[in-house]
Parts: C-alpha cells; structure tokens; sequence
C-alpha cells in the first residue's frame, strides 16, 4: 500500500452532501440545496466547487430556483471561467422566454458575468433584448450594453450596440431613454480616447427633456447628469433647455434638484452673464438649495459640500441667504464646520456685523474644534474683508482677554496672517499677545508666535530675551517650531547685529549639529553660509518682502473648481476632489470643464482675475509658505553666493564669527563650532557644486606633450563634458629646471570650430610641480574640415617656448543634451535617409542587459527613442545630435546572453560614423 | 438487499431516467432531442452549454440532457456522467473526415467508471444525406465490435425526417426495462 492514499478526498463533508442534494430528483429538494449553496454563499465560505452541480438546476420553469442560480453564476461565474461557457444555452434560451421577467433577469444576469470567453456568444441574445417588445426588458439591456462596454469595448463597437442605444433614446418609454441615457454617458465616460463616442444632438436632447417629466427619479437625474455634458449651440437652446429643466428644482429628491442645479449653472456658464434671463435664473437657484438645508443632516452635510462650490463660482446666487447657514446648537459637528467655511466665504461689508456677532457667539461654545475653527473664521474675515478688518481685531483682542487657553492660541495664529494682509497697521497689539506667550502650548501658536517676534524684531525691545528664552527648550520644540526659531533668530540678527551674535551663533549650532531633522539642519547651513559670505544679500533674502496674502484664501483652484462644478451632485462635490483622485481603475478619461462663456470679453476678465489672485491651498501650507523664506525670489543672490567668497573678503562666519569663537571659548559648544567648520564648509560645497550624479564618460588622460619635446613641459589630457559643459582636462607638469609661467592655449581651426572659452589661466609652475587644469570649450571657432576628422592642433606657450602638438577629440562631448528626437521623427528620418548613408559595425564584448546599455548611452547623451523585441533580440533605437546640428540615428541589436551586438547607422554625414562607433565602443567598456 | 431495492423500483416504476445525449459538434443531438420532446423539428443554432428537457415515452419518464459537442464544451462532458442511465451517442454519418474524432471521444468516455453501467444507444444519424456511411461502416469505424460487457445497439436514423428515431426508443425503454 502506497502512501498516496493520504491524498485521495475522502469525498464526505457539507460541499459532498450539498452536492448530492443539488443532483436530487425532487425539486422541492433541489430548490433547498441551491438555497443552502447562496447561503454559504453569502457568509463567506467559498462553494466554488459546485458549480456545475448548480448549472445544471439553471434549466428551470421556476423561477425561484432560476434566480438563485443566477445569483450563484453573477458570483462564481469568474472564477470558473471555463465552466462557465456551459451556462450560455440556458441564457440563449432564457433570452427568448415568454415571461419577460425571465428574459430581463437572464440578461441582466449575462451582463454581470464579466467572463471574456463567453461574451462573443451573448451578443446575439443582448441584442434581441435591445429590441424586445416588453420595455423592461430592453432598458435592462441598455444597462447590460454598458457593463458589455467595460469588458469588452470593441465587442460592443463591432456590434453595433452603441447603434442600438441611440435608437433607444427615442424610445416611446421614459425609463428605456433614461437607462440608455446612463449607459451612453457610462461608455463616454469610459472611452479610451476621452472623446465621447456618441455625442448628443439637438434632436436626441430635446427628446430627453420630454422623457424627463415622465420617468422616475433616478431616471430624471441620469437625464440631468447625461445634459450636464451636453454643449447647446446656442444661447436660444440653453435658454429653452434651462426654461424646461427650472421646474425639476422643485422636486422633492435631493439628488434630482442638484443635478438640476448642475445643468443651470452650467447654462448659465454659456449665456451671457448679466442678461434678464441669468439674473431670474439666479434668484430661481437659491430657495431650492435653501431648501436641501432642512433635510437631515447627512443630506445637508453634502447639500453644504455642494453649495461650498457654487458659493465659490456663483457668490451672488446665495448672497441673500447668509442666515440659513447660522449654525443651529445641535447642528452635527461636520455640518457646523460646513456651514461655517460657507458663512466666511458669503460674508461681505453689508453683513459682516452679523457675522462677527454670531463668531463671537461660537467662540464661546464649549466644543472646541468648533470654537477654534470660529476664531480662525475671524481671522479669515478679516482678510476677506477689508473694511472690516478693524472690528474683526477688535474682537479678536476681545477673545483673547477671555484667556481661554486655545482661543488664545488659535487667534495668534490668525493674527499672524492678518499681520500679513496689513502691514505697518496693527502692530501696536504684539504687546498684548507678548503676555500670552507662555500660555502657548501648541506647536502652531508657538510658531506663529516666534515668527511674530522674529518679523518685528525691531519693535520688540525684549526680542531677544524672548527668543533666547525659547531656545532653551530647542530640542524638545516641534519641527516647525524649530524652523521658525531659525529663521526669526537670524532675522533678529539680521535687525539687530549688536547683542545677538552669541544668540544666532546658539542656534545655527543647534540646528545644524543638534538635529537630526535634515531640513532643519539645511536651512541652518543656508543662514550660516549666506551670513558668512555676503550679510548684505542674507538681509535680502531673509527680509525680503513677502508677496502679500490675496484675500481669497483657501479658494479652490479655478480650473479645479470648474471641474468640480461640472461633477455637482456626485461624491467628487463632496470630496472637494476631481473623480481621477480617487476612482482607480479607470483610464484618465475626460476632465470636464465649464464650457467658455459666448461673451468672450467676460471670459477674459475672469481669467485675468484668476490669475491674479494669489491662491494660497490650505491652513498647513499656508502656515509653511508664511515662514519659509521665499526659495524662487532671492535666486539671483543665491546663485552670486558660491562666487562672492573669492571677490570679497567678507567673512562673517570665518572672521567675524571665528573671532568671537575665539575669543569667547567660553562659549558652551564653542569649539565644536570651530571644528564643525570645515565639513561644513564641504557639505555646502556638496550642496553648491556639481552634482556627483553619474557623468559622461570621460577617456583617461593620454599624454599630448612628452616632456622632452616640451622642454621640460610634460601634458598628459583628455576631453569632457559636464552638464553641457565642455572642457580640456590636462595635467601639467613641469619637469624642467626652471619655474615656468606666462601660459597660453590657442586651438587651429577644426571640423567641429571647437575653441576655448577663456584663455587660459594659470600660475607659474615651480619645478617638480604638477597642476590640473580644466579648460572650458566651446564651439564657437572657426571651423575647417581636417583629416583625419576629430583631430585638434593645439598650440601652447609659455615663458620658454611655443610648443605644438595634436589630439584626437573623443567624439562623445561633441553630443549635445537635446539629442532626443520623437518616435516619428526618428522614424521618418530614418527612411528618409538613403540607404546608402547607412553603415554597420559589430560590437564585441558587451556587458549588461538592455537596459544597462541603454542607461549607460543615457548618460551620454544618446537617446533611446524606442525599444523593440524581435525574435528574442533587443533593438534599441537610438539618436544623438552634434553640436553642429548633424542628427545621428542608430539602431542597436542586442542578443540576450551573446556578447556581441549589432550597430548600424544612418546619418546625412556618414563620415562621423567610425567616430561613434568608437565612441560607443569606449563607452560600452567604461 | 440490492435484489429487494429493485422490487421496489420496479413497483413504483416512476424514477426519472437519466440519459445523455452527446456526439461531435453539428451531429444532430439537440434536433434529435426536440424531435423526441415536441416531435418536430426545430430551427437549432450551435449549443453553447446544454439543454435538459422531460421526455415521455411508453409510461417512461426520460430526463434527457443534451450537451453541446464544440471541442471546448466536450472536456465537461464528464460532469454529467454520474448516475447515467443511458447514452445516446449521435454521429454525423455523412461527416467522414471526423468520424475518428468521434471514435476518440467515445472510447475513452465508456471507460469511464460512472458510466459503466450505462446503456449505449449509438444514431447513425443523418441517413438521409447521400453518399452518407452506411451503418455497418459507422459500426466500424467507431470500434464498436470491441465493445463487451455493455448493453448496446446502433441504429441509422434520420433526425430531419424523422425516421429511425423510434425504432431507437423503443429498443432503449426495452433495454431499460429490462436492465436488472
């Protein structure tokens, strides 16, 4: 007996028995076991295994059964792809069942069964369905049409479905149009091309809006949405679609009235602006909304989401409405914080007494995400609106007496902002906040505060006790507070350079060897550099003026809010988020986008406004922007900074600072300052200087001038290029007796008119002494074809003597950084360019895959255009272009495993070809 | 105890017999199938699955099921096998060229053990087609002479015109009766 017996199912348990009971005679039986099946179904346990047990109780006159099976098939049938072509007859059949309940399950059915290898054989029935006598039948097929679409598009296409679902908008039943409705816009939306694949006409449109009064609600709002994306050709015809639409505003389901919504401002977005017409249209808008605000608070919460926007694109429509957004005491806290964000952004002159009274009010309340979110309401009306900026202050400071430890905190961090909007006009309260200090526990307060005391440095007399009082808990800060500390102990310093050099010498220690926190420690080598080199150019960029804040804060983007708009009354209104953020799976399909306005020069006021205002996105990156310096503004000093240390003496750090590290070793921490110096000095070198990234490949240095022919100059040299940059690399060593001086480099004209940039610079040359020198090139010279090709006569001089010599120049720094060419380009040049411009080459030894060949080209600057796999060889095809312009496109075969490859080339100017292949080859080694 | 079961059996007489009806591709099953069900013959197209319909012949009840013959279907031919009572196995008589196939299909599938104790009805069908194999060639060249230990009978038929089909019927309710 052979142990395999271990392995043969003993054939018992519940998947056996139920088994049995499906292929029972009796039906009643049968019916049992299928229900036994869906329930294991339902909790979970996976009954895989019995399907064509349940198949085979598919054929059935009863349709209890029927719908269990087919409830069993929705949910198994991918997981049993093959099996599953045994069900097909049994739906071929239902299809044409008498009963047409029956004939509209199996098509539903059908189409949820997403299994490519059966969906070829459901398109026959499918489409008797569409044309079915029974109207429930066929708007279940238009669904099904849809769900076909998303498994196999070009099924549906081939078929002519898309055909059928138009006819089906004409439909004489409503609920036919309305599901065909929302299959057309489902395939749109899903095209891959992100062009509708059917458009609405004049025609079809006006038959929707006959249909719209008579179908369901559901049906009215796939409508609604399916006209929403509908362009009219004209003002008449948006008038007459807004005219037919208005009565749908007085539905009584949400959903209908949004949708509605969305269609009319939509409308409105194409009609002119200020016309009669818009102006009804408004006022018209805003009771239903109003009316959305007394359903429960779910409904409201997304009413509130919604009107969020329409507020933000349409201000005027609800600008009467201020007090239905009044919070109510048992308001959720998500419909409080909703409505609040809606009351900032209504609130103008006219009711901003109103306003700040009822803020007042809510910063009294006892839940404190409310009343937080009250006091920074304050704050941003104070921004928003100017006038008012005064009494929104006033009761700010009104809030802060009340010494409610978070309202304080809250209303210093507003306050910053406001200091911002208006500068110069309420800085007589930092005393009053200065008492607050040590109330602040709060890692944004205390930022906000320091930042406070670091921007008016200069009107605070205690400034630096304060800050220095700061720094004693330094470590235990959180980040941004640290940041902040930086920055305002370097602009105190900046104000005040007497008294507080031992202060910002405390804290660039601190940041920079203390912390583990990299931007910390980056921003302190920034100050302790720009400090050390230019103190005049640190001032610029850390007291810089900052953009001031635009009084749209937390606006959306308008091209965003233009989207959103487009999605009201869906979950992308209520995200505040455009469907792409958060539906996976689905290709990038169309952005919707309000259509422009027919009155053009509106159109351009707006966009001129848009790009005026200054959006600043959030709390958080607000609070980062406000801090940080400005990195784009001060770039010009930046960039002057690494120069400045060799035009100027004006060590700050190096003299100023390292005499009074010096001097005062008393200083805690003092020398490892003094010591810390040179790396850091290395670090900002690392951060300045050329990126180490991977370089071109650069030939070793060969000798040009043996010494005895240089009369005691030797040169040993090479060609690069670095980021764009061409350069003669040369050792120079003097091996005579005597120093040598006075050097000079002139180059003979050449084919590629590659000459120095500058001439050369550099200092006499003891005896024994060696120097690198790197000579910047361009190719700007006069240009002479020589022979062979690549070859550069060079004369140098020095004190002794005029010498002579020649080199080869690798061809590789010739490639220019814009090598690139587009796929078609690159393969129409290639056949435009004659055959007999074509030259092969077999390279040997090749290591690495593809993709290493391709990178290390990379580097190079020899593009890889496209990439092939052709019976097992690898074709690469590349492009590279001299800095003369002459293009050269190459195709590279690579055998997997084999070490050679094949390399042919087509250029105008065949003659550069030895030169690349050579240089390919060299590279290839490197 | 098996002999006192079948008394029963025999007395109640009401079981459902359970027949299969498989063969290549466009042999003629489903036609054979509504032939014997409604007695006509109806419009078919390729069956994608399988159909299983209540037949009534001489007081017995058939559960007859009609499996489609495509490559792709035949490999789930033996999820029905269990509890057979009868195969009725269709070959197209005029479809020389794959009549091999058919053999290759047959052979393996009464090896089967579920199935051997199933009676084997094998339809010469479509003999109304000329120059269509004769019984004796069909006979021949499905093996068959090499068939023991199985109740079987071939008969030519003609499922268009109806002919042959209850010759075939008759043999089998017999052949069923008389199984014990």
């Amino acid at each position: 007996m052979t142990d395999s017996k271990y392995f043969t199912t003993t054939k018992k348990g519940e998947i056996f028995e139920l088994k049995s009971e499906l292929n029972n005679d009796k039906k009643e039986k049968k019916k049992e076991a299928v229900k036994k099946v869906i329930a294991s179904m339902t909790v979970g346990k996976d009954v895989s295994a019995l399907f064509p047990d349940v198949v085979n109780c598919m054929q059935t006159d009863n349709l209890e059964l029927k719908k269990l099976v087919y409830l069993y098939l929705m949910n198994y049938a991918k997981s049993q792809p093959d099996m599953a072509i045994m069900a097909v007859n049994t739906f071929v059949k239902d299809c044409e069942d008498p009963n047409p309940l029956i004939r509209a399950l199996a098509v539903r059915t059908m189409g949820c069964i997403r299994v490519d290898k059966i969906t070829e054989y459901l398109c026959e029935p499918l489409r008797k369905c569409l044309k079915d006598e029974d109207p429930y039948v066929r708007k279940t097929a238009a669904v099904c049409v849809a769900k076909l679409y998303d498994i196999s598009s070009g099924l549906v296409e081939d078929q002519g479905f898309l055909e059928q679902l138009k006819e089906l908008l004409s439909d004489s039943n409503p609920m036919v149009v309305a599901n065909a409705v929302a299959a057309l816009s489902e395939i749109n939306e899903s095209s891959p091309t992100g062009q509708p694949l059917v458009e609405l006409s004049t025609n079809t449109i006006n038959k929707l809006l006959t249909a719209l009064n008579e179908c369901t609600e559901w049906g009215q709002v796939f409508i609604l949405d399916s006209l929403s994306n509908y362009t009219p050709r004209d003002e008449r015809e948006a008038q007459s679609i807004c005219e037919r639409i208005t009565p749908r505003l007085a539905h009584a389901n949400a959903a209908v009235v949004l949708s509605a919504v969305k269609v009319l401002i939509k409308m409105m977005e194409i009609l002119a602006g200020d016309t009669e017409f818009c102006n009804t249209l408004s006022k018209k808008l805003a009771p239903p909304l109003v009316t959305l605000l007394s359903s429960e608070p779910e409904v409201q919460y997304v009413a509130l989401r919604n009107i969020n926007l329409i507020v933000q694109k349409k201000p005027d429509i609800l600008k009467h409405e201020m007090k239905v957004f009044f919070v109510k005491y048992n308001d959720p806290i998500y419909v409080k914080l909703e409505k609040l964000d809606i009351m900032i952004r209504l609130a103008s002159q006219v009711n901003i007494a109103q306003v700040l009274s009822e803020l007042k009010e809510y910063a009294t309340e006892v839940d404190v995400d409310f009343v937080r979110k009250a006091v920074r309401a304050i704050g941003r009306c104070a921004i928003k609106v100017e006038p008012s900026a005064e009494r929104c202050v006033a009761t700010l400071l009104d809030l802060i007496q009340t010494k409610v430890n978070y309202v304080v905190q809250e209303a210093i961090v507003v306050i910053k902002d406001i200091f911002r909007k208006y500068p110069n006009k309420y800085e007589s309260i930092i005393s009053t906040l200065c008492e607050n200090l040590d109330t602040l526990d709060e890692p944004e307060a205390r930022a906000s505060m320091v930042w406070i005391i670091g921007e008016y440095a200069e009107r605070i007399d205690n400034a630096d006790e304060l800050l220095d009082s700061f720094l004693e808990g330094f470590g235990d800060e959180n980040a941004q507070v640290q940041l902040q500390l930086l920055t305002a102990v370097v602009k105190l310093f900046l104000k005040r350079p007497q008294h507080t050099q031992g202060l910002v010498q405390h804290v660039l220690s601190l940041a920079t060897q203390d912390s583990d926190n990299p931007d910390l420690r980056d921003r302190g080598f920034i100050y302790w550099r720009l400090l050390s080199t230019d103190p005049a150019a640190a001032k610029e960029v850390v007291l810089a003026d900052k953009p001031l804040i635009s009084e749209e804060t937390d606006l959306l983007e308008p091209t965003l809010l233009d989207e959103l708009i487009c999605h009201i009354s869906s979950l992308a209104s209520v995200y505040h988020k455009p469907p792409t953020a958060f539906v996976e799976g689905r290709s990038a399909g169309i952005r919707k986008t309000l259509p422009a306005r027919q009155g053009s020069d509106e159109g351009a006021g707006a966009g001129a406004a848009a790009a005026e205002t200054t959006v600043i996105p959030n709390q958080e990156s607000l609070i980062g922007d406000l801090l940080s310096m400005d990195i784009n503004a001060p770039a010009p000093s930046a960039a002057a900074a690494p120069a400045a240390p060799l035009a100027s003496n004006v060590d700050l750090l190096g003299g100023g600072l390292d005499v009074l590290l010096g001097g005062g070793s008393d200083i805690g921490g003092g020398g490892a300052v003094s010591a810390a110096a040179p790396t850091t000095t290395g670090l900002l070198g690392d951060i300045f200087g050329i990126p180490s990234a991977p370089t071109m490949y650069t030939p070793p240095k060969v000798i040009w001038l043996p010494a005895e022919k240089g009369k005691g100059m030797e040169i040993y040299g090479t060609f690069s290029r670095r980021s764009g940059q061409m350069a003669m690399e040369m050792t120079i060593t003097n091996k005579a007796m005597q120093a040598m001086s006075g050097f000079a480099i002139q180059f003979n004209k050449n084919s590629f008119g590659i000459t120095p940039c500058a001439p050369m610079n550099v200092p006499a040359l003891q005896p024994g002494q060696n120097l690198e020198y790197s000579l910047p090139l361009n190719t700007t010279g006069p240009v002479q074809r020589m022979d062979p090709l690549m070859t550069l006569q060079i004369a140098i001089k020095n004190n002794v003597d005029v010498f002579y010599y020649a080199c080869q120049i690798p061809i590789q720094i010739l490639f220019g950084e814009d090598g690139t060419l587009d796929k078609r380009v690159f393969l129409t040049t290639w056949r435009d360019i004659p055959g007999a411009n074509e030259v092969q080459y077999t390279l040997n030894d090749i290591k690495g895959n593809t993709d290493t060949v391709s990178n290390k080209m990379t580097l190079n600057n020899i593009f890889t255009i496209a990439k092939r796999n052709v019976e097992g060889q690898d074709m690469l095809y590349q492009s590279l272009k001299l800095t003369n312009n002459i293009w050269v496109l190459l195709e590279l075969k690579l055998q997997p495993g084999v070490p050679t490859a094949t390399l042919s080339l087509k250029s105008r100017s065949v003659e550069v070809a030895p030169y690349v292949f050579q240089a390919y080859e060299s590279i290839l080694k490197s | 105890m098996g002999m006192l079961f079948s008394y029963f059996k025999s007395l109640i007489g009401t079981r459902e017999m359970r027949i299969l009806i498989l063969g290549l591709d466009g042999a003629g099953k489903t036609t054979i199938l509504y032939r014997l069900q409604v007695g006509e013959v109806v419009t078919t197209i390729p069956t994608i699955g399988f159909n299983v319909e209540q037949v009534t012949y001489k007081n017995l009840k058939f559960q007859v099921w009609d499996l489609g013959g495509q490559t792709s279907i035949r490999p789930y031919w033996r999820c029905y096998y269990s509890n057979t009572d009868a195969i009725i196995y269709v070959v197209d008589s005029a479809d020389k060229e794959r009549i091999g196939i058919s053999k290759d299909e047959l052979v393996p599938m009464l090896r089967e053990e579920e199935l051997s104790d199933a009676i084997l009805v094998v339809l010469a069908n479509k003999q109304d087609i000329p120059g269509c194999m004769s019984l004796k060639e069909v006979h021949q060249a499905l093996g068959l002479e090499a068939l023991k230990n199985r109740t079987f009978q071939i008969f030519k038929t003609s499922a268009i015109k109806g002919e042959g089909l209850d010759m075939a019927m008759e043999w089998l309710a017999n052949a069923l009766k008389n199984r014990k």
